[in-house]
């Protein structure tokens, strides 16, 4: 019965290494997991993909760099399923230290499409067919703002182009012309684009989460306040999957990184890990209770 | 006083749109408030520098760590005002050894950058200590959370499909349903307990936080 | 002429917006007129174009286009006070179509906005079943009863715990600013701390993220030591400003826990994801662990990894409790029965949508 009493009062740096060891090889010997979406991604997917064509996706990368293995995926995939479905893109960060996430996204997803482009048709103009509008404050000035007039609100660009003089933004004036704003974050901004951009301008939102927020923010997916919402890393490797499966259906093959679902092993791994220390922990428990009675 | 008429102002902002009321408003939320916290900046900043120096004067407990971050402190303030953001926006001050570049934006990226994530990336491991020690069925309620968590957590891994179909809806139907109708409840109270506080800051009956002590 | 415009009217297959009317854009700061018409039923229309005529002014002025699915456009480029009309030219790839002048309209700025009744009536009722019961306290104040909470009865065990152990209390009011109602309930409860480590002369130590927190901070500690009568005890270093950033915070907190193993933690306010890097430190440093706040999807951490936790409201109680204030407790009182009258006016919706079907949702 030592053992149980033992095993009661572990070490936690034992609890530590396992979950280290747990993490860590599944990410250096990944096992093949195909996620399944849930209904919150396949509604932001498919909204996004049935978007009107006249009609332009905005990424808000409201996200910081402590955050980014969860929530850059997201961004990425975002991207690319825009790109393939050629929709034109605007991008913009509510977050100053978001901006060099925002560059590093589109800068990323960019290069993959013109590397493999043949035509000027399947290449990815910056300034035609995505616009980084960068960092600006304060946030209220900027969710109202863009509602009249974007250009107003960003008068250049994150590399210092007037906006007016971009091509994209001839068709871009105002909320009236986004399809949804799709907000990533690990804070409560996405809340702030329903409060101003969706209440009182009725643009849809789309929101990116971290996992431990996200369980914030289903009240306003249940009254249709954000459209569709991605949480975690699972919610990132369910849209990559619904993006694949929109490439396959598109004949595009390439072999992209999916950041998200290759780090899904590692995630069930350490998911079953925790399940495993609590059913021990509760047989110690119970154990060792039955033996004081 | 003071409290008790900003607060009922800044209360009555929230009903009268008109411009008067709007731009006065809008003064104190952004101009005076950005100058206090700048100010206050000011002394926050003292007071770091003074704990430090304290603790180094007196030669406390781990005290060579002060002077760590007071040298952090100095030299990333002026590395910030003097010495440019990145190299294609360099200061007065030069930020770069040959090829080795210690601009803001450097620092940032390869100090500020991983040591928030290594911090964040600790949330794993304390997860899993946690709940070991004490994720237990110790009654009912805890049993019911237990069980819960355990449904939420395979329901939220590809895996939780592969051996029960419906299991990550029924895991979105407990975050969705049950979990949402108790949120609600809680923020039902939140939203009148921080109303009846702000009533009670701006009626003067609570003057703790002025360190009033509640009289 | 004429002939020529009916002509071209006659051959042109675009059907004009109908029913254009211009309206001042009501619960507003002024200077914005809405628009709105009926879309043309033809599937060629590519865009709207929404023209403007001043009055007295020959010139028209095209002020904004929309979408062909837009039926609708704020004008807040308009001036308080002067008559404008305006016309929608629909658009195709081919040609426009013309919509018929508006009536003349006029913005103006309100004095109230009238979307926010239902939450101005809400308040007042609120407020007036709050100052009811604080009035009803100040004269029955012995009938007040308030329930137990477990985590504040656990605040004067635990300190005399670190008394005791000969230990400190390490005391952290969340990480947002002065401005969230949990950082001001935070400071309230901070006072009642600092009186009783000031009463048992236990060492206190503040750690803060906001330097208006920090100001606010070290009054309250000074002002309690002095009202506890120590006011010689209280040094200017028990209340420390560390940093802005949210994890180097969460390390800092979490390099004093393990250095100077404080007996008793609390931390009561607003936290965000470092709440269980915080709490499971504190909790292998052996200390008891009390913590407060009214982040819903930090409170499962928290009941985890403490010993007491204090949700949602009861955060906002806490003072009340800890002083047993009559007025305080009226309020909480006030607070209670303001509950009671939502829940009522849920379930009494909820059976009217139920049973008749009526658009309830529409009245708030």
């Amino acid at each position: 019965m030592k053992f149980w009493d033992r095993l009661l009062r572990i070490d936690r740096r034992w609890l530590y290494a396992i979950i280290w060891l747990v993490v860590m090889i599944p990410l250096l010997f990944p096992f093949k997991i195909k996620p399944m979406a849930m209904p919150p991604v396949t509604r932001l997917f498919n909204y996004i993909d049935t978007m009107p064509e006249d009609k332009t996706l905005v990424i808000s990368v409201d996200y910081t760099p402590d955050i980014q293995p969860e929530l850059h995926p997201m961004c990425i995939a975002l991207l690319r399923h825009a790109f393939a479905n050629h929709r034109k893109v605007g991008l913009l960060t509510l977050q100053v230290m978001g901006l060099g996430l925002g560059e590093a996204a589109i800068r990323q997803v960019t290069e993959e499409f013109n590397s493999r482009a043949t035509t000027h048709e399947d290449s990815i103009i910056n300034g035609e067919d995505y616009v980084y509008w960068g960092w600006t404050t304060p946030i209220i000035t900027i969710l109202l703002g863009m509602g009249e007039r974007i250009t107003n609100v960003f008068p250049v660009d994150y590399y210092g182009h007037r906006t007016d003089s971009l091509p994209i933004m001839a068709q871009l004036k105002n909320y009236d012309d986004i399809g949804i704003v799709v907000s990533i974050a690990g804070s409560s901004i996405p809340i702030s684009w329903v409060n101003f951009a969706n209440t009182q301008f009725g643009v849809p939102i789309g929101c990116g989460a971290t996992a431990v927020s996200a369980a914030d923010y289903y009240p306003y997916l249940n009254s249709g306040q954000f459209t569709g919402m991605m949480a975690g890393m699972k919610g990132a490797a369910e849209y990559e999957q619904l993006v694949a499966d929109k490439f396959d259906e598109l004949g595009i093959r390439w072999e992209l990184r999916r950041k998200g679902t290759e780090a899904m092993s590692s995630q069930t791994a350490a998911h079953i890990a925790i399940m495993i220390f609590i059913i021990i922990g509760n047989i110690a428990f119970f154990i060792t209770r039955r033996r004081k009675k | 006083m003071i409290v008790l008429v900003l607060g009922i102002f800044g209360a009555a902002a929230f009903i009268i749109p008109h411009p008067i009321v709007k731009g006065i408003d809008g003064t104190m939320r952004n101009d005076v408030l950005r100058i206090i916290t700048a100010f206050s900046l000011v002394l926050g900043v003292g007071s770091i520098i003074q704990h430090h120096l304290i603790k180094v004067r007196r030669k406390a407990e781990h005290w060579p760590f002060s002077y760590v971050t007071l040298i952090a402190l100095v030299a990333s303030a002026i590395i910030g005002l003097f010495g440019g953001i990145d190299p294609a926006s360099p200061g007065i001050l030069p930020t770069h050894i040959g090829g080795f570049s210690f601009h803001m934006q450097t620092l940032y990226e390869n100090v500020m950058v991983p040591l928030a994530a290594t911090m964040f990336a600790l949330l794993a491991f304390f997860m899993a200590s946690a709940a070991y020690r004490a994720f237990r069925a110790r009654n009912l309620e805890a049993t019911l959370l237990l069980i819960a968590a355990f449904i939420l957590m395979l329901g939220a891994v590809p895996l939780g499909r592969m051996l029960i179909r419906p299991l990550p809806d029924f895991a979105e139907w407990i975050l969705t349903v049950p979990n949402t109708a108790a949120k609600r409840g809680i923020m039902f109270g939140i939203g009148l307990g921080s109303i009846a506080t702000s009533l009670k800051i701006i009626l003067g009956i609570e003057r703790g936080w002025l360190g009033g002590g509640g009289k | 002429m004429v002939l020529a415009l009916s002509l071209c009217l006659l051959l042109s297959s675009l059907n004009p917006a109908t029913d254009v009317i211009a309206k001042d854009a009501p619960n507003d700061d002024g200077n914005e007129i809405i628009l709105t018409w009926a879309r043309s039923d033809n599937p060629t229309v590519i865009s709207y174009r929404v023209l403007r005529q001043t009055e007295g002014e020959a010139k028209w002025d095209t002020v904004g286009v929309a979408g062909r699915l837009a039926s609708r456009f704020a004008d807040d480029e308009v001036q308080n006070g002067i008559r404008y009309h305006y016309k929608v030219l629909a658009v195709s790839e081919t040609e426009t179509a013309e919509s018929a002048i508006s009536e003349y309209a006029v913005s103006s700025p309100q004095w109230f906005d009238l979307d926010r009744l239902s939450a101005l009536i809400g308040t007042i009722i609120f407020t007036c079943l709050i100052v009811f019961f604080i009035n009803r306290a100040k004269r029955h104040a012995e009938k007040l009863f308030i329930r137990r909470i477990a985590g504040l009865d656990a605040v004067e065990e635990a300190l005399g715990r670190a008394t005791e152990m000969g230990r400190g209390i390490l005391y952290v009011p969340g990480l947002s600013s002065i401005d969230d109602v949990a950082t001001i309930a935070s400071m309230n409860i901070l006072g009642e701390v600092a009186k009783k480590t000031a009463k048992f002369g236990t060492p206190l130590i503040v750690p803060l993220r906001d330097p208006i927190v920090y100001t606010v901070a070290r009054e309250v500690v000074r002002e309690s030591y002095t009202t506890a009568g120590r006011a010689d005890s209280f040094n200017q270093d028990m209340v420390f400003y560390v940093t802005d950033q949210q994890f180097a915070f969460a390390a800092a907190v979490d390099g004093i826990m393990t250095r100077e193993k404080p007996a008793t933690n609390f931390f009561i306010g607003m936290f965000w994801a470092e709440s269980l890097i915080l709490a499971e430190t504190g909790a292998s440093t052996g200390a008891i662990q009390i913590a407060g706040t009214d982040a819903v999807s930090q409170l499962p951490f928290f009941i985890t990894a403490c010993d007491y936790t204090l949700i949602g409201e009861e955060l906002y109680a806490a003072s009340a409790y800890l002083s047993r204030e009559p007025l305080l407790l009226g309020a909480i009182k006030g607070q209670d029965y303001s509950k009671l009258l939502i829940l009522a006016f849920i379930i009494i919706g909820t059976i009217l949508a139920l049973a008749a079907g009526l658009p309830v949702q529409d009245i708030f």
